[in-house]
């Protein structure tokens, strides 16, 4: 087929036309917005390397060079994803682009011929079809784009001051805190996107409580003073990024503790710092990443992985923990990568051998990939006991 | 009465045909040719040359569409999906034997015999809002004559040791083939197959392509910048395009090289003492050629650029089509708008740009 231009367009935004309304129909099931992002995205891409790089070295496309084009699309849309976070899971997808690929290399060898005779010969144009098909695109996308608009969830702007808690946040919005602006007793999520944003919180059982809910997302929320745990999440989605957590002098609560979400995907914390408390942050049975946090002074383990949770700490820096720094713990899969680990120091208190200053533990049943973590003045590098292992990398370091 | 005439029964016609019924009936089209079977002269010059396999690809049939391709057809008829597998990446060629097949299987589902009418026609007259075929009125026609004549160069026509390639005929011990073009490729192989030594005349090397134009002429890429030349131009270009090709590809060279090495193959600038000399210089060109078109042309002063009739891109004779009547050319006398016209993606252009005028025309 020798494309022209405007054939390669318009055939492509018609071949995309129904898998945009797939992705609509898919986000409004999912209720979450990546398969029209991933859509739009795979439009983009495709329409500016057919201007920019496939019109002009292809004068004329064999129906099997849709195979490597469509890999580096792929490339490209992936690349794009993850560089920019759009957080689509990988499987769904590649299936979506699949199917998006399928669809068009159908139409193009079979259904466009079918429906205009002079497909071949009009260079892939496809007439007023063809402006249709884009008009509908772009009414599709418009629609998408005026969809997200209203409804976005509404914001409620918590002025500076003492405000008294706790909050019980019982609807779709975003809360955010305007310098100055403190939670006194708590806050409590009890619905599903909910956006918590540079609030302070003092004291409260649980500084901030999340459970049996989906999209929540914390994002430079401080907290102080909580009885039990800074940031408390059962069975929720969640996204922690940037937080301040001060747990010095509460003997039994973990900074942040995500427990038994393993169902509702992955979760995140990210670029957090805490101080004190029994576990810095700590997992059981989740699948969460926890990359680029500052854990110190803790008193049990700074990082947790546990109690069958699949999980990566990557970049992450513990500083002066009692006993363990990293753990990987009760049949869990963690993958410890590039952390600092320095001056853990031997619990000799608790006469536990396993708790004489490891840098990084894995115990009963676990499994842990080590690479290229810094572990620096700790009396224990690393061990693993109870029937668990390391898997190193080949590299020098841990 | 039928308002849609073709004049010309052969494979171009037919396959402008099969696109017009996509809009009408065979009792709305009336085919003007001396044979009911559209193959019946193709047939004869592919087995002078003992063709065995299409030069074109699966899209090469005479269906309106190019989908479904003989490749599915090749499928089913072999059951294997090589075909397929070997379409993706071009190199499926239909064989002799299922081109024909299709061509009989689509003659009898398409009523064509129906529209058929086994006359020739002599003079194509344009009257008010329509033309006259030897006093029959049509409102749209498409004339597809085909080749005038088989084209023998003026020093070899009386030479008793030449034979057409596209005529009947065996080998002799010592061959001159002359030409450079599919045609000649294979005369060059069935010689030396046929155990004969071999010598090439041509006044020029040959180019190698897979089709006989390259492929983004097959499309508007390459049309709209053909279509934009001016006549001079677009002269010298239809004389580069159109120059004699053949694919290439090791069961064309190796043979070749083989032979060469033996001394049973060379080329040469002109004649020698061969026993019989092939001549595979294709057909007769231009209008001139034709009784019909010359006469179309001299009756109604029709602009001419070379051996070539002035057309519309979409194949209409300028002056003779408007928004009431079309007349349009199909096979080798349209390739002023497509260069590859004389293939049977040319006949389905031609045949696509009819029925786009014919369903605009405000009479219908």
């Amino acid at each position: 087929m020798s494309y022209t231009l405007r054939g390669r367009i318009e055939s492509r935004l018609a071949a995309l036309l129904p898998v945009l309304l797939g992705c609509c129909v898919l986000a409004a099931a999912l209720r979450h917005w990546w398969p029209v992002e991933l859509c739009v995205l795979m439009a983009a891409v495709g329409v500016v390397l057919d201007v920019q790089v496939w019109h002009r070295i292809f004068p004329y496309q064999a129906a099997w060079a849709i195979l490597p084009l469509g890999l580096v699309e792929l490339g490209l849309v992936l690349a794009i994803v993850y560089g920019a976070g759009l957080h689509a899971p990988l499987g769904p997808a590649l299936f979506l682009f699949g199917v998006g690929w399928l669809v068009s290399f159908l139409l193009g060898q079979a259904g466009y011929p079918l429906l205009r005779l002079s497909y071949a010969e009009d260079g892939g144009e496809l007439g007023r079809a063809g402006a249709v098909a884009a008009a509908g695109v772009l009414l599709v996308l418009i629609g998408s784009a005026a969809t997200w608009y209203v409804r976005r969830p509404p914001v409620v702007y918590l002025a500076a001051g003492v405000h008294q808690g706790p909050i019980v946040i019982r609807r779709r919005e975003v809360l955010q805190g305007s310098p100055g602006a403190v939670v006194k007793g708590g806050i409590v999520v009890a619905h599903d996107d909910v956006h918590i944003r540079d609030v302070t919180v003092l004291g409260g059982r649980n500084g901030i409580d999340v459970e049996n809910v989906r999209g929540t997302v914390l994002d430079g929320v401080t907290v102080q003073g909580a009885k039990l745990d800074g940031i408390h999440v059962r069975s929720a989605g969640i996204v922690i990024r940037n937080c301040t957590i001060d747990m010095l002098g509460n003997k039994i609560g973990q900074g942040i503790d995500i427990s038994f979400n393993m169902d509702m995907g992955m979760s995140m914390v990210e670029g957090c710092t805490i101080v004190g408390g029994m576990q810095g942050i700590t997992t059981h049975s989740s699948m969460t990443d926890i990359i680029g946090n500052r854990v110190s002074r803790t008193t049990g383990q700074a990082i947790s992985v546990a109690e069958m949770s699949m999980g990566m700490a990557m970049d992450n820096e513990v500083r002066d923990a009692l006993g363990v720094g990293l753990n990987c713990d009760d049949q869990s899969m963690c993958m410890f990568e590039h952390n600092t680990v320095i001056g853990t120091r031997p619990d000799t208190a608790s006469g536990d051998p396993s708790r004489r200053g490891v840098a990084v533990l894995a115990s009963f049943y676990s499994e842990a990939s080590l690479w290229q973590n810094r572990l620096v003045a700790n009396p224990v590098a690393a061990s693993a006991i109870t029937s668990s292992m390391f898997r190193w990398s080949k590299d020098t370091g841990w | 009465m039928a308002g849609v005439a073709v004049v010309g029964s052969g494979l171009a016609g037919f396959t402008a045909y099969q696109t017009l019924r996509r809009g009408l009936e065979p009792g709305e089209i009336v085919v003007f040719g001396p044979d009911a079977d559209p193959a019946a002269a193709w047939r004869v010059r592919a087995a002078a040359i003992r063709q065995r396999a299409m030069r074109s690809e699966s899209d090469g049939h005479c269906r309106a569409s190019t989908f479904p391709g003989l490749a599915f057809q090749g499928v089913l008829r072999r059951r294997s999906l090589r075909p397929l597998i070997e379409t993706v990446s071009d190199r499926y060629h239909p064989t002799v034997e299922e081109f024909l097949d299709h061509v009989e299987r689509t003659r009898e589902r398409s009523g064509w015999n129906e529209s058929l009418v086994s006359r020739r026609i002599e003079r194509v007259q344009a009257v008010d809002g329509g033309f006259e075929l030897d006093g029959e009125r049509f409102d749209h026609v498409l004339l597809a004559p085909g080749h005038p004549a088989l084209n023998v160069p003026d020093k070899l026509r009386d030479d008793p040791r030449t034979v057409h390639s596209y005529e009947p005929h065996e080998y002799a011990s010592t061959v001159t083939v002359v030409g450079a073009g599919l045609a000649a490729a294979t005369e060059w192989l069935n010689a030396l197959e046929a155990g004969a030594e071999v010598v090439s005349v041509r006044r020029h090397e040959p180019a190698r392509r897979p089709l006989n134009v390259p492929r983004e002429y097959f499309s508007r890429r390459g049309l709209a910048a053909f279509h934009r030349l001016p006549a001079r131009e677009r002269i010298e270009r239809l004389r580069v395009l159109t120059a004699p090709s053949y694919p290439s590809g090791e069961e064309w060279d190796g043979p070749l090289e083989r032979a060469s090495r033996a001394g049973r193959f060379r080329v040469e600038s002109s004649l020698n003492g061969s026993v019989q000399v092939i001549c595979a210089t294709g057909f007769v060109r231009g209008w001139r050629h034709d009784h019909l078109l010359a006469r179309l042309v001299a009756d109604h002063d029709l602009a001419t650029e070379g051996d070539w009739i002035v057309v519309d891109p979409d194949s209409t004779v300028p002056g003779l089509s408007d928004g009431t009547r079309t007349l349009a050319l199909a096979g080798a006398p349209g390739q002023w708008a497509f260069p590859a016209a004389d293939t049977l993606a040319g006949a389905r252009y031609a045949g696509h740009c009819f029925l786009k005028r014919i369903k605009a025309c405000r009479t219908r």
